[in-house]
């Protein structure tokens, strides 16, 4: 954190690393939700007009396999980050669920209908960050080990009744739904839409948010800074 | 001796006499020629056309009947003569003439109407009738096509006979697999009309006697195809149309009639692309599947498969229908010959996927997705639906309460007059 961002009020929140590390993941997500949904709604005429924009089913595919492998090398890289690196270290420790995250959820709830006087204090990370984060890990695991079951279908074939391939691949279609509807519903809420940031929080591109924000949304973050001289 | 003389002398002239008047009776080709060998020679019609009543001499004698008179047809011609009556060909050909009496084309003939219908001269000829195996014969084998086509291509035909079928269709056969064979590659082995239709007793599909009827079919293929012929008999499908089951498909079905092609011609109903819609053209029809008890959901099943899919998107590498069922052979799963029996499910899968296992074949293969077909594959699909569902409304309930929650604590603390958390 440079004078001329603390003089300004600006935080930095994502570090370049992690920056560009979500920037990736948000290329790779769209290109393997286009080139996998074409193929999971295959009778629909968009999907269909899609899959010859990709050069057919044979291109499609190897679009997505190299998407998927760059992904999970991206995947591979932030978990070694976060479990080796310092600062990965601390910003695991952010991140990991305790009881103290269902109980904010719960009192932001009474909030929300006025059964409670205050809102929750988060640190970095409240529990709306932790359970995208944790969901998007658990998806990706499942996405990525039923993808590899059905890449490698002629090992799979040695190794399993055929059901269990029929059920790798429904995994893999709904997984996928359902990490693009918790994209859509939850992260793109609560990054652009929610009061607070709308149109958008920044700090995905610039790294930076503002103190007086993270002093309203993140407030035990901002006592922490403070406290040891970062702001 | 001078009796003698006189009984020769009467005898002489009676035999005289009586040739005579036999010649005036029957005239020889060289008399006939004398008048039918003019070129102009010709009869005025009511209608005011004219009709020419030359006889090319060089057509008949290169005839099959060159050798014969022309009073072997034409019985009641003298020289000079009226209008003649009609030649019937039934006096030597009596076979011919009767099958013709019952085709199609001999009753029509014999109602008032017909005009433009054939007899034996419509597709034989006249004058110049040749053996049938003589290649400038119009029933030659590769004459023969020409020859039909003459009428059945004609419109005008087509729109005054109400039944004639489509000239459009017919004349696809030109363009077909057989008609190709024999016109351009001038082979005298492939199909021409009257190889499927008949020739003499010619009658409409629908006819139960008729060649072509729906279960005359696979044996009339079979006359060429007898390889395949064999192997249908044996099928489910040949089984079923021999059993007496209307539905069953015969040749006509998966491969089309006039306009047959190879199976590598992308149009074919038969080609790797096209088989699946082809064989869904039964296999997806709820009337058939429900009267036969024969599994539902055939091709949308298939087409949620990587199978379905690739195929449909021109990977014709994938497994179509035929690559598992067979082909001509298609058997019931039941059957312990059948190459979708359980039994022989890893051999046939293993012919594009060798590391397929004892194990692997164990699973079912496109079916219906029900808790009673494919249970696992239900429950994970219905999981997933009620998961992400339930997740979209908390979501959205999440969002909105949050909302809430912001609009009232603002609202409020505008009326406090306080900062309200916002």
């Amino acid at each position: 954190m440079s004078r001329a961002d603390l003089a300004s009020g600006q935080v930095i929140r994502m570090s370049l690393l992690f920056r560009v590390q979500h920037l990736v993941l948000t290329v790779l997500l769209l290109i393997l939700a286009v080139t996998g949904f074409s193929l999971m709604y295959h009778d629909n005429a968009l999907a269909q007009a899609i899959i010859r924009l990709e050069g057919g089913v044979h291109n499609r595919g190897i679009v997505h396999r190299i998407a998927a492998v760059l992904l999970m090398a991206n995947v591979a890289h932030h978990l070694f980050y976060m479990l080796l690196s310092r600062e990965g270290k601390r910003e695991f420790q952010d991140l990991i669920i305790g009881r103290r995250d269902i109980d904010d959820f719960l009192q932001s709830l009474r909030y929300n209908i006025g059964a409670a006087a205050e809102y929750p204090l988060f640190g970095k990370y409240g529990y709306k960050e932790k359970f995208q984060y944790w969901g998007a890990s658990v998806g990706t695991v499942l996405i990525s080990i039923t993808g590899f079951m059905l890449w490698a279908e002629e090992f799979s074939m040695r190794l399993f009744p055929k059901f269990v391939l029929d059920l790798a691949l429904v995994v893999h279609g709904y997984q996928g739904l359902l990490a693009f509807v918790i994209l859509f519903f939850w992260h793109l809420y609560n990054v652009h839409l929610h009061p607070s940031v709308f149109p958008m929080n920044p700090s995905w591109i610039t790294g930076k948010v503002s103190a007086e924000w993270l002093r309203r949304e993140h407030p035990l973050e901002y006592e922490k800074l403070k406290e040891e001289g970062l702001l | 001796m001078r009796r003698h003389h006189l009984a020769a002398a009467v005898i002489a002239a009676a035999v005289l006499f009586a040739a005579g008047n036999a010649l005036a009776a029957t005239p020889g080709v060289g008399e006939c020629m004398d008048c039918h060998g003019d070129k102009t020679i010709e009869k005025s019609l009511p209608d005011g056309k004219t009709l020419s009543l030359y006889v090319d001499l060089q057509e008949y004698r290169q005839s099959v009947h060159g050798g014969t008179s022309c009073v072997t047809c034409h019985a009641d011609a003298k020289a000079p003569h009226d209008k003649l009556g009609k030649v019937s060909c039934s006096k030597c050909h009596g076979d011919a003439e009767k099958s013709y009496a019952g085709s199609a084309h001999g009753k029509k003939l014999r109602t008032k109407e017909a005009s433009g219908v054939p007899g034996c001269d419509g597709c034989h000829g006249r004058h110049d009738i040749r053996k049938v195996k003589d290649p400038a014969s119009r029933v030659f084998r590769l004459n023969i096509v020409a020859t039909c086509l003459a009428c059945h291509k004609d419109r005008a035909l087509e729109a005054r006979y109400h039944h004639l079928p489509d000239q459009k269709l017919i004349a696809a056969y030109e363009q077909s697999v057989h008609g190709l064979a024999s016109k351009k590659a001038g082979l005298t082995g492939s199909a021409v009309c009257s190889d499927c239709h008949g020739n003499h007793g010619i009658l409409p599909a629908d006819e139960p006697k008729s060649a072509t009827h729906r279960q005359n079919i696979p044996t009339m293929c079979g006359k060429c195809h007898a390889g395949i012929l064999e192997q249908y008999e044996k099928s489910v499908h040949g089984k079923g149309m021999r059993g007496g089951i209307a539905d069953s498909p015969v040749c006509t079905d998966c491969h089309g009639e006039h306009t047959i092609v190879r199976a590598s011609d992308p149009s074919s109903p038969v080609n790797l692309r096209n088989i699946p819609r082809t064989c869904s053209g039964c296999h997806e029809k709820e009337g058939i599947t429900s009267r036969y008890a024969l599994p539902k959901k055939r091709f949308s099943s298939y087409m949620d498969t990587f199978h379905g899919i690739a195929v449909e998107y021109g990977m014709t590498k994938a497994a179509n229908c035929a690559s598992c069922h067979g082909v001509h052979d298609i058997l019931p799963s039941s059957d312990p010959a059948s190459s979708v029996n359980r039994a022989n499910l890893q051999k046939t899968c293993g012919k594009c996927h060798p590391n397929a296992s004892p194990n692997f074949a164990k699973g079912v293969v496109h079916v219906e997705v029900s808790p009673k077909k494919a249970m696992g594959v239900f429950a994970v699909r219905l999981f997933y639906t009620i998961f992400i569902s339930a997740l979209v409304i908390l979501f959205v309930l999440h969002v909105g309460l949050e909302l809430y929650g912001r609009w009232t604590r603002r609202r409020a603390g505008a009326q406090s007059g306080k900062e309200g958390k916002p």
